[in-house]
């Protein structure tokens, strides 16, 4: 490839010559070119200080970056934890069979598509989930691939880009969900659902109609939420089957009406925004002025999501008139050591994983003399199934400012930057337009509100690397290199970035900050355990009927999270456990749904608050899977600095690996509890040392399946090297699944009882989600 | 300076310095692998984490300074069990041999690429030494020995093994024609003395080894002449008379006496228990009257004490076919020569422990995208086959066979951390093994300096020795996590990248995966 240095040179100039500028001038060159030429790496080299060695160590190591060209389109294959245990795998293997992929390539042979997995994009809700540029296709399965291909070509050049589809190529105007728990059925939810699903069909709206089990609100039934693609979605309590025309014109238009009304209600700032009106914030921000409903949303206390879904995230104005900057002014008039003692008072601890006493850190970095200090938030929100993080920078941006001024203001620091992951681009977009407001207003820069004080603030993008959540990895990649995690102490406060004294905060952490200044102590460490104070929030995901962004107070019960603001296991299936914390946690089972989400209770059952993801399981999921997921994934993000976790992540994957392939042995479970021993006690940082936790969980709840995989069988079907797929005899010879097997493992027999070759089955699902008649059947 | 408590005793330290270094300060040696003298702290290896006793958690102790008032300690079983483990995991990916598959099989544990390396040489003075390092009878094996190591040598699998039995044979016969001198120099005489019975290849390897060891043999053999089962292969034809007596006749110069005709009986043997500082027994498995000179026996022979071979009586030492019967002549050779190590330990008051076992990194079977790897250090040409074969090769077939070898031991046998570390803590290769292995690769485009990556435990010394002298290219980590490899930017050659730091790199490697590609002496 030809490369004009020329431009090589203008992006060398615009980011800086130095080491810290390798990550921006990588991210402008992968811009500009979808990967990283090598001519153009070896000019770097040239013009600058970056050498060789640097610039190759930091762009193997971030995901971001490609060194061979991408396709024309790229395919961006969620396999999120919500995704994985709704079939993203079977999804992606499905999507390169379709675009006719050989092994070890990531892009189709015509040079058309790219497929690549992510880790979360976020729409957990909608589940499975495929993005294909700047279309995102919900509830994908592998059956249904080729259509959202054919879909995508029919759209790309329409202009009609950044928008929800249906796998099989439909827009889709929303959802309306009807309680079918008990309660439901008995207070008449059959009649309602009739009533819809007519009303739905005489008008030809694409609407999902969905059945959820036990709302948790058993006393307002019957129920019907309208989730509408665009906006808030709204839970009607008590309804009658004549109100329900009414309802569902109210939210949805006749086909054809929608789109134009749609582009009036949004104006589509980007793919991200798409995907949190579909999974976050607004989706679950149920009107506050429906007072039927206030009973369950009164189990919710908005502190870092305060005004959720009322405010407008980049409106300054708006953010003043809702007590915004109250908090930064009163803490200009304090002394710092004023502020750092209230905080100790409100008993708010660090929301980044391990729960260290904001207050505690604060001082740390305040009694450090040193002219030059730092304070950074830590936005490298890298979990899948954990979304808080983008969800409070894209909706809060001005709320975390403030809490960054006042930590530098209380610390002693003027310099702060942002670490917000570069996938984020809509929490960027919008905390740069935030941060410029700020400057011109005068809440950022020299003398902030005539105080004196002065602070800058700037975003530095990560580059797709989960382990820069930890702070010192984190530091290394603002100082461009790669993000080896190092040996603390010296922590941070102590010598931090650039050697000096560092405040490293989550995100969330920093956006509860304004709240406890602006009222006081009392009005936070009232809420809450008393070893945990306040609120945290949590990405409430998986099995559960409703899912999405909620902030409770600490010590809520699992019980009540699930069943009270998730409204239970969706699909009439059994709550079997929740994974909290994702990667570095653990899962818990339902008979212990009545811990308390704390630090100490999480703790103590083996599971970790982390940073928030919380996944619901049923009884179809597969704990051995669960664990082989969280590994893999802790595998694949090991910095491989250390012997423990590069080797012992690797090791231990390859044991759950042969587990649920029937191949293990009652030896591997000794081995892979002594290695999950040993990778907790030697690895150098908290990814190593708490990555074995998936496995511990399960394996002191859920031991019985792990035992059932050595002899063979995986009790929940999901393991596909332990299972099989028969055609029983409900089979009509429709020849649906002899259509859509790929491999032709079906002989097509019209009228006739199919069979499937078992010699030739990929196990891909296909022909058990097109049989009409669930004549499809895993053994 | 600063209190703190090592191993429950107290010590003096500067301030500033790690536990690690603390630790050095008082003699005490913290394991590392990555940790370098004197420069900042990596934390890769975790190879030398120690225990905090106040909170009974283990840390790296190169990575953490050592304060007022910690309380250490260094070495206890969980300690162990921790380094067990890091060592264990390196070598589940360390893919490469310590010592050559040809040595491991060889019952002497002859150092047959080294030998190898001095013949194509043409040193073949220096390839006799190698060979009587191990080998009491090079010429006589030369011709009887049934070459198991050519079963294992790794050159089959790409046409077919190195006559590594042939060129033995040519460094013994081309001592033996050129004036039979080779005489190593002895030790300094102990006044030890040592009797010996049955003058076999057992027998006689002993004896050459404790006379080197300065001790005096006194070998007895009921035969008129030394050699024992030897002369079977005399009578076939294989083995001429001349090349075995010559042969004897240098363990004689070195000083052993030789009593033939002798029958030891019951009481003559308590004559020479008496009589003699120790005994080795070596009279092969014909009917004796061995049961009656009061050794604990087994159902095969007389019963030795593990590797020893040291029997129920202290100084009584048994080797050979009277322990247990072998047909294999090279394998009793080699006993002999063990036991001789055990006797020297039981002279010079040692416990007896016999040689020490050493770990042996192994890979198995070259797969066929590796072949290309081995080839880059060898000649294609085949296989030299010997006119007739008993007049063996000559020079130039020699020099071309001992070409054709590959050079499958690792070049940092003796300075090879992880081989010692996984000596000292007992670690097992093949314990996290997992079912597909890492490729071996060689790198030799540098003048010196040969890289296998697939020996590398990613502890970045060599990153960090680029850097700190500014190469223009150096070394880098190239990817994340597992897959992580070290290598030169942008695909250069590894000569590009160590312009100026190659020795140092080398020096400085923990592992085999950089080494000088020139090697002779280990």
């Amino acid at each position: 490839m030809n490369i004009d240095l020329e431009h090589i040179d203008r992006i060398v100039n615009e980011n800086g010559k130095t080491q810290s500028a390798v990550i921006p001038i990588l991210q402008s060159i992968q811009g500009a070119y979808n990967y990283l030429p090598e001519d153009a790496l070896r000019r770097i080299c040239e013009i600058s200080d970056i050498t060789p060695s640097m610039i190759t160590g930091v762009a193997s190591f971030y995901s971001q970056f490609r060194f061979r060209p991408a396709g024309e389109h790229m395919i961006k294959v969620c396999v999120g934890t919500a995704c994985h245990v709704k079939g993203a795998d079977q999804v992606y293997d499905s999507i390169r069979r379709e675009l006719n992929m050989e092994t070890g390539e990531d892009t189709s042979g015509n040079g058309k598509f790219t497929v690549e997995k992510v880790n979360c994009l976020g729409c957990c809700t909608l589940a499975p989930v495929v993005q294909i540029d700047n279309i995102t296709y919900g509830h994908v399965a592998s059956g249904n691939v080729a259509g959202v291909i054919t879909d995508f070509e029919s759209q790309k050049d329409g202009g009609k880009k950044r928008r929800f589809r249906k796998a099989t190529g439909e827009e889709m105007q929303g959802e309306i969900r009807i309680g079918l728990g008990s309660c439901c059925v008995a207070s008449g939810s059959d009649e309602i659902r009739n009533a819809v699903s007519n009303t739905i069909d005489r008008n030809g709206l694409n609407v999902n109609l969905k059945h959820v089990g036990c709302v948790g609100m058993c006393h307002q039934v019957p129920l019907v939420e309208v989730v509408p693609a665009q906006g808030e979605s709204i839970l009607y309590s008590k309804v009658n089957a004549v109100d329900v025309d009414q309802i569902v014109r109210k939210h949805f238009k006749p086909a054809g009406l929608f789109n134009r009304i749609r582009g009036t209600l949004n104006n589509a700032i980007g793919q991200v925004v798409d995907d949190g009106t579909w999974s976050g914030v607004e989706r679950y921000s149920l009107d506050v002025r429906e007072k039927h409903v206030s009973a369950f949303l009164d189990r919710q206390v908005p502190i870092a999501t305060e005004y959720r879904g009322v405010i407008n995230p980049v409106d300054i104005d708006e953010y003043k008139q809702r007590q915004g900057f109250i908090a930064l002014k009163k803490s200009l008039a304090k002394a710092p050591a004023k502020i750092i003692e209230e905080l100790k008072e409100s008993g708010i601890r660090g929301k980044g994983g391990a729960g260290f006493p904001t207050a505690v850190k604060w001082q740390m970095v305040a009694e450090n003399d040193s002219d030059q200090k730092y304070v950074i938030c830590n936005g490298d929100e890298g979990d899948p199934g954990a979304f808080m993080d983008r969800m409070l920078l894209e909706s809060y941006p001005y709320r975390i400012i403030e809490g960054i001024i006042v930590a530098g203001y209380s610390v002693g620091a003027r310099e702060g930057i942002m670490y917000i992951r570069a996938e984020y681009s809509l929490a960027v977009k919008r905390v740069q337009q935030a941060i410029d407001t700020c400057y011109e207003q005068g809440y950022l820069g020299e003398d902030i509100l005539g105080s004196g004080f002065g602070f800058d603030l700037k975003i530095y993008q990560g580059a797709g690397a989960f382990v820069c959540g930890e702070e010192t990895a984190l530091i290394a990649s603002i100082e461009g290199k790669r993000g080896f995690p190092s040996m603390r102490p010296p922590y941070p406060a102590v010598r931090g970035l650039w050697g000096q004294p560092t405040l490293v905060n989550n995100t969330e952490t920093l956006s509860q900050i304004a709240y406890i200044l602006r009222h006081d102590a009392g009005a936070f460490n009232s809420i809450g355990t008393e070893k945990s104070r306040g609120t945290k929030v949590f990405a409430l995901a998986g099995k559960v009927a409703r899912g999405g962004l909620i902030e409770v107070p600490m010590g809520m019960t699992i019980r009540e999270v699930v069943e009270e603001i998730g409204g239970g296991v969706a699909d009439g299936r059994t709550f079997k456990a929740i994974q909290i914390g994702g990667p570095s946690g653990g899962c818990i089972p339902a008979s212990l749904a009545d811990t308390p989400i704390d630090f100490e209770s999480l703790t103590e059952v083996g599971a970790m608050m982390g940073s928030g993801g919380m996944v619901v399981l049923d009884d179809t999921d597969c704990m051995v899977d669960i664990a082989r997921y969280f590994l893999s994934f802790t595998q694949n993000e090991s910095c491989g600095k250390c012997t423990f976790c590069r080797l012992g992540t690797k090791r231990m994957l390859e044991i759950l690996e042969r587990i649920t392939e029937g191949k293990g042995s009652t030896k591997d479970l000794d081995e892979l509890e002594n290695l999950a021993d040993w990778t907790a006690k030697g690895s150098l940082c908290g990814l190593g040392k708490t990555a074995p936790n998936p496995i511990k969980t399960t394996l002191t709840f859920f031991r019985d399946e792990y035992e059932a995989h050595i002899n063979g069988t995986c009790p929940t079907g999901k393991c596909k090297e332990l299972i099989h797929y028969e055609i029983n005899d409900d089979c009509i010879g429709c020849t649906l699944c002899a259509q859509d097997c790929p491999v032709d493992a079906i002989a097509f027999k019209p009228h006739e009882q199919h069979t499937i070759d078992l010699e030739l089955c990929i196990k891909c699902d296909g022909c058990r989600q097109v049989c009409p008649e669930d004549a499809v059947v895993v053994k | 300076m600063l209190k703190l408590m090592i191993n429950n005793s107290e010590v003096k330290v500067p301030e500033g310095i790690s536990v690690l270094a603390a630790a050095r300060l008082i003699g005490n040696e913290i394991p590392s692998l990555c940790y370098r003298e004197g420069k900042p702290h990596f934390t890769s290896c975790m190879i030398c984490m120690v225990k905090d006793n106040k909170s009974g958690k283990l840390f790296p102790s190169c990575s953490v300074k050592a304060t007022e008032g910690m309380d250490i300690t260094t070495r206890d079983a969980e300690i162990d069990e921790s380094r067990k483990t890091a060592l264990e995991l390196m070598l589940s990916e360390h893919t490469g041999d310590c010592e050559a598959p040809c040595q491991v099989t060889c019952p002497a544990h002859m150092d047959i690429p080294l030998m190898n390396r001095h013949l194509a040489n043409g040193d073949f003075r220096e390839a006799l030494e190698v060979v009587k390092k191990d080998i009491a009878l090079p010429a006589v094996f030369g011709r009887v020995c049934p070459a198991p190591c050519e079963g294992a040598c790794r050159r089959k699998s790409i046409d077919s093994a190195v006559s590594i039995c042939l060129l033995k044979r040519y460094a013994g016969d081309h001592d033996l024609e050129t004036g039979n001198d080779y005489l190593p120099e002895r030790a300094k005489e102990t006044g030890k003395k040592i009797a010996i019975i049955g003058a076999g290849p057992a027998g006689l390897a002993a004896a050459y080894y404790l006379q080197l060891r300065g001790h005096q043999c006194d070998i007895y053999d009921r035969r008129k002449m030394a050699g024992g089962t030897l002369w079977d292969e005399v009578a076939t034809g294989k083995l001429p008379a001349g090349v075995l007596e010559m042969e004897v006749e240098v363990i004689k110069r070195l000083g052993a006496w030789f009593y033939p005709e002798t029958n030891i009986d019951e009481v003559r043997f308590r004559k020479l228990v008496e009589k003699f500082d120790a005994l080795l027994v070596t009279t092969g498995n014909r009917e004796d009257n061995v049961e009656k000179w009061g050794l604990e026996m087994t159902d095969r022979g007389i019963a030795t004490r593990g590797k020893t071979y040291q029997s129920s009586n202290n100084k009584i030492f048994a080797a050979g076919s009277v322990v247990r019967n072998s047909k294999l002549a090279i394998r009793t050779l080699g006993q002999g020569k063990e036991a001789a190590f055990s006797i020297h330990q039981y002279l010079s008051g040692e416990n007896v422990e016999g040689e020490p076992f050493r770990f042996n990194s192994k890979f198995g079977k070259l797969q066929e995208a590796e072949i290309g790897e081995y080839l880059k250090e060898t000649v294609k040409t085949g296989r030299q086959e010997a006119e007739e074969r008993h007049n063996g090769f000559s020079r130039e077939q020699v020099i071309a066979e001992a070409e054709r070898c590959m050079h499958c031991d690792c070049r940092d046998l003796t300075d090879c951390k992880l081989r010692h570390l996984s000596d000292e803590y007992h670690a097992a290769q093949k314990r996290y093994w997992s079912d597909e292995r890492g490729h071996v690769r060689k790198h030799i485009q540098h003048d010196f300096v040969i890289y296998e990556p697939n020996k590398c435990i990613k502890c970045g010394i060599c990153v960090r020795i680029a850097e700190e002298h500014k190469e223009k290219f150096g070394l880098t980590f190239i990817g994340r996590g597992f897959d992580v490899v070290i290598g030169v930017p942008f695909g250069e050659a590894i000569s590009s990248g160590l312009e100026a730091v190659g020795q140092q790199v080398v020096d400085e490697c923990p592992t085999g995966a950089l080494a000088m590609r020139e090697i002779h002496d280990k």
